[in-house]
């Protein structure tokens, strides 16, 4: 390979080489009792990863990042298709792009702001309970109960990213054979059963890439959690990253490389395979 | 159903789903317009009585700087980003003519780890990050900033560029490297200008991205007067007990930009989203 060629990666490969670099001394430090007491680190093996994951902070953040997660991948996966499927059943394209920039806007602005924005409408006496209150729907108190406080998060995740579900639904059903529907159409076949019967079906590919979206862009979610928390120690709205950063602001810095590792293997088992086979095939041709 | 029933319903759903998709940026906008008084009385959902700039005359003083320090930072990271992940993204498609085995472990294993960088949680490399910044004076600067952003978006414009340059005939690559021309010629005469669409879209999709980019800056950043826009519109959170008309209008001014390319270059923007996914292609 000539010189001219590789001088074009270099660059990429520098800053991803620095990523792992990263990546891997987190990996090494977590098995060390580094502190800033400690001079001279050593290693300890699994200590660390033993003494973090007995914490309850540990297991609820965890677990609220899974369940997250899942409840995204479930109902952004769900609402896509409806939403993709009403888009698709459009005539006009120009109003396709419309409704569908609505759905995608709030990826465009930052979960910071997002979320300072829903603080205001989660307000119970001022916000959407005014709302629901005067159409005769019961009042919710949102952010202000314990019980009510996780799904108010979700819905405010489903809001951000059901777009992504929603614009890979779409690209997919486009991509499925007009005639086919066309054909269906003609016999009088409803919209429904086109949905479920030739849609659907031919939507594998949307539904793994929109999986994979949901489930790493809510596992990473870091702003939203903190601004409707309004810091990192609600143990409400406490996710692993929002757990990580805490121990690391207390200076507990092995166990913050602990539970930093963690979701770094959580999310490089959806990260590898998904870019080796969904990416990687389109490139390879 | 008559057709014309089904056509109404149809537009309501979708009218519906409009709607409520689009109460918090109504939110901010109209409440931005109230007088202080007015926000703490009035139902949020409400437009104003009288419009008044008070919100936006105090907190376009206090986010001059912080608009600044956005467009510090995320002008050069972005372009460098879409350029550099661009050329990253020429090398993997001449690598994917040589068919041989080496070549092919190589390509998978840079792809992996650009794939890793776009998409891991970038919290998890707070540590490392943090200590390498400090051992190379860089804490607290822009330049410290536009670095560590750099680590995780170059690879992101090397993935996305990756799916746009496959557009790029093989035929008018080939004909150009029988005349002898070197790959790095070719990207600057062939392949960047033929990749521009994909190219602004990669461009786009990074401006948002590291406009919105929360997390770096907040932990890199030590002193108010380096504070990007991201992160100085927390000191308006309802959370720390101040709950003003200031709210909605900062929220305003710091979305304004991103807003303004969803807007008007949109397409873009979801054409990089869509390469996130393998560029929509046999989706």
């Amino acid at each position: 390979m000539k010189k001219g060629t590789i001088i074009l990666v270099v660059p990429t490969a520098v800053f991803s080489a620095i990523l792992l670099y990263l990546v891997i001394w987190n990996a090494v430090i977590s098995f060390m009792n580094w502190s800033l007491l400690n001079s001279k680190p050593t290693f300890v093996g699994l200590e660390t990863y033993a003494t973090v994951v007995r914490t309850f902070q540990f297991t609820n953040s965890l677990l609220h990042s899974i369940e997250l997660s899942v409840s995204l991948v479930i109902i952004g996966n769900i609402l896509g298709i409806l939403i993709a499927a009403l888009l698709y059943f459009l005539n006009s394209n120009k109003a396709r792009s419309i409704f569908l920039s609505i759905v995608i806007y709030p990826l465009a602005i930052s979960m910071a702001v997002n979320g300072l924005i829903w603080l205001w409408l989660f307000n119970i006496h001022i916000g959407v309970d005014w709302l629901l209150v005067r159409i005769g729907l019961p009042q919710i108190p949102w952010l202000s109960s314990t019980s009510t406080m996780f799904p108010s998060l979700i819905l405010v995740t489903v809001w951000a990213y059901t777009g992504i579900a929603a614009l890979f639904y779409l690209a997919g059903f486009m991509n499925i054979d007009k005639t086919i529907v066309e054909a269906a159409r003609l016999d009088g076949t409803s919209a429904f059963k086109i949905l479920y019967k030739i849609l659907i079906p031919n939507s594998l590919n949307s539904f793994i890439i929109a999986t994979a979206l949901l489930f790493l862009f809510s596992f990473r979610i870091f702003d939203l959690p903190y601004v409707l928390s309004g810091g990192t120690t609600n143990i409400f709205l406490q996710t692993s990253e929002l757990y990580m950063y805490y121990l690391f602001t207390v200076e507990y810095f092995s166990q913050a490389t602990a539970v930093a590792t963690i979701i770094t293997l959580v999310a490089t088992i959806i990260i590898i395979p998904y870019a080796l086979t969904v990416i990687r095939r389109w490139i390879r041709r | 159903m008559r057709p014309v029933i089904k056509a109404s319903l149809h537009y309501l759903a979708l009218a519906i789903i409009s709607v409520i998709w689009l109460i918090p940026v109504y939110a901010m906008l109209i409440n931005g317009f109230k007088s202080n008084f007015e926000v703490l009385s009035t139902p949020v959902l409400v437009p104003p009585t009288k419009i008044t700039f008070e919100a936006y005359a105090s907190v376009l003083l206090s986010l001059a700087k912080p608009l600044i320090n956005s467009l510090i930072i995320v002008i050069p990271t972005s372009f460098i980003s879409a350029f550099l992940g661009a050329m990253g993204a020429y090398f993997f498609y001449t690598l994917s003519y040589s068919f041989s085995r080496a070549s092919s472990a190589i390509s998978d294993v840079l792809f992996s780890l650009i794939s890793l960088a776009t998409f891991i949680p970038q919290e998890a490399t707070l540590l490392p990050l943090t200590r390498l910044m400090v051992s190379m004076g860089f804490l607290d600067t822009y330049i410290g900033i536009i670095f560590a952003l750099l680590i995780f978006y170059i690879p992101t414009g090397a993935l996305l560029m990756s799916m746009f340059i496959t557009v790029i005939p093989r035929s008018l690559i080939e004909a150009a490297k029988m005349d002898g021309t070197g790959d790095l010629k070719i990207f600057m005469k062939i392949v960047f200008p033929l990749s521009m669409p994909g190219f602004i879209s990669t461009l786009i999709f990074i401006i948002i991205q590291t406009w919105n980019n929360f997390f770096i800056p907040l932990v890199l950043v030590t002193t108010p007067g380096m504070k990007p826009t991201s992160i100085a519109v927390l000191s308006y959170s309802g959370a720390y007990g101040t709950l003003y008309n200031d709210t909605f209008a900062a929220g305003m001014l710091a979305s304004i930009i991103p807003l303004a390319i969803f807007v008007f270059l949109g397409r873009y923007f979801i054409r990089g989203l869509m390469a996130l996914g393998g560029g929509g292609k046999g989706v």
